[in-house]
């Protein structure tokens, strides 16, 4: 029972990290560009389908930094010709643009690459368990928990640290005056949504690994990512992070313990915390309550 | 010569209400303009224009001669607009350091070190969050945040604005200081008889036009005449 629990609980942090990852780049595009960015799924999608295929050329490490890059170019182009437009608009003019561009790109997924799932092939030497008492930790596994750790940890200190981080969160506070304190704000808030769909693909990837490929696993994943958003607290980022491998421990505990819920416990979560603590784990005072 | 900064003609709208109408000004180089005005009069909505932050429907806006009116506001700013707007908008959740790191570096006399021996108190309080400061060091750190931008023109919304006293003269020596150093300055405040002891000439805003121009020693003497335009009985 015990190592049921503890082999469930792991599976659910793997996921946990695909949603936190996920839930990184929605938080951060939603701070600075105030858009609820529906096709962060899709371009989560992309990025893996883009690894799937430039893999076999370049091997499974530099796919993992070049996919991510190649959707972070038609994040930007998106951003500059679609979203650029409706900024200062109301905020539903991009949501529902964004939604609209989910289903036109999760469309030309399936037409360019097929609407059959398909496996995505790892590294031999990566997808073996260590051990066999610890039979679900694979290398794979300890990868995607290292890069994850590593990516948001330098994510958080470049926030921290750099001209550019700061500015980002000043601009997350008050755009209007870092605009008239000299900050371009079209730049930042390209290389804001840039930074965002780098997350979004990478968590592709990394759950490609471990799922599959399939069109519609960026739909399937964007949903928890925004309630890990909301459990974390909206306006936190480090809340988005723990929103993320929250709810995804709580899933996969649950698929052991009690199946039928698996779907549906994430979701009595974020009602839980509505009531108790509207502004979320981390959120800030005064946001949502 | 063109002066360092000119209005012309200046009508600016918040959606369909019409606030500015047709307001002029110019600050010559080395000038401390005062702009004053009763509440509502359009003090704020005029800098507001100026920044492009609420961008003028008609007229004109020139710095040094080159029209910049509707420039996005970053490009105002760097091109030597230094603006410390109303309630002086710190980032409350950054440190006092951070804060001084939003702005680009733009090569001149003020860097944050330079800044910091300015303000000897921000740079005791570096670490201290913005929204932890007292107001008078907010108001000192939205000065140094704009120096920052080495301008030719500063531009203060209100800085006197819920300060003690002691605190205000505090500011407004700094302002006089920037004004020694060759700044130019345009000063929007609430207390008319503060900003004439510093200022070169005046205008008084009624209801988005300019009622009044001229030297500031005309209204400093004439306080009847000061009290009629911007109604300051009350302060002082």
């Amino acid at each position: 029972m015990e190592a049921l629990l503890i082999y469930s609980a792991f599976n659910g942090l793997i996921t946990g990290i695909f949603y936190a990852l996920m839930a990184l780049g929605l938080s951060l595009i939603l701070g600075l560009n105030g858009v609820i960015n529906f096709a962060h799924g899709t371009f989560m999608a992309l990025g893996a389908y883009l690894a799937f295929t430039i893999e076999p050329y370049v091997g499974f490490w530099a796919s993992l930094v070049c996919a991510p890059l190649l959707a972070v170019v038609l994040g930007l182009l998106v951003e500059r010709w679609l979203i650029r437009p409706l900024y200062g608009r109301d905020p539903l003019f991009s949501l529902l643009l964004t939604f609209g561009l989910a289903m036109i790109m999760e469309d030309l997924i399936r037409t360019i690459w097929g609407s059959v799932g398909q496996p995505f092939a790892l590294p031999a030497y990566l997808n073996t368990p260590l051990s066999g008492s610890l039979f679900f930790l694979t290398g794979y596994r300890l990868v995607v928990i290292l890069i994850t750790a590593l990516i948001t940890g330098g994510l958080f200190a470049a926030l921290r640290y750099t001209r550019i981080g700061i500015r980002i969160r000043a601009g997350n506070a008050d755009l209007e005056t870092i605009s008239a304190m000299g900050v371009n704000i079209y730049v930042l808030r390209a290389a804001n949504f840039g930074i965002g769909i780098f997350l979004a693909g990478l968590a592709g990837i990394l759950a490609a690994g471990q799922l599959g490929l399939s069109p519609s696993m960026g739909s399937s994943l964007i949903m928890p990512s925004f309630v890990a958003i909301i459990v974390g607290g909206v306006g936190s980022l480090m809340g988005s992070v723990l929103g993320g491998l929250i709810i995804g421990i709580a899933s996969g505990l649950t698929a052991a313990l009690y199946p039928v819920a698996q779907e549906v416990v994430i979701y009595a979560i974020m009602a839980v915390v509505l009531v108790i603590r509207p502004r979320g784990l981390l959120g800030q005072e005064g946001l949502l309550e | 010569m063109s002066a360092v900064l000119a209005l012309e003609g200046l009508n600016t709208f918040y959606g369909k209400s019409h606030i500015l109408h047709g307001v002029s000004l110019r600050v010559e180089e080395g000038e401390l303009v005062a702009l004053l005005g009763r509440n509502g009069a359009g003090k704020t909505t005029t800098l507001r224009s100026i920044m492009s932050l609420t961008p003028p429907r008609t007229g004109r806006v020139t710095l040094h001669g080159r029209d910049i009116t509707r420039a996005p506001p970053y490009r105002i700013a760097r091109a030597g607009v230094g603006y410390v707007p109303e309630g002086r908008r710190i980032f409350g959740h950054m440190s006092v350091h951070e804060n001084l790191q939003v702005p680009p570096a733009v090569s001149g006399p003020w860097n944050i070190g330079a800044v910091y021996e300015l303000f000897p108190r921000l740079h005791e309080r570096r670490h201290s969050k913005g929204g932890r400061l007292s107001g008078g060091e907010q108001e000192m750190l939205a000065i140094a945040r704009a120096l920052l931008l080495n301008p030719k023109l500063l531009i203060l919304d209100e800085p006197s604005q819920g300060l003690a006293p002691v605190i205000v003269q505090e500011v407004m020596r700094a302002i006089a200081r920037m004004k020694r150093e060759g700044l130019s300055v345009l000063l929007v405040e609430q207390n008319a008889r503060l900003a004439l002891q510093l200022a070169d000439k005046a205008y008084v805003l009624s209801d988005g036009e300019v009622v009044h121009q001229g030297p500031a020693a005309v209204l400093r003497a004439d306080t009847a005449r000061m009290e009629a335009l911007a109604g300051v009985s009350h302060l002082g």
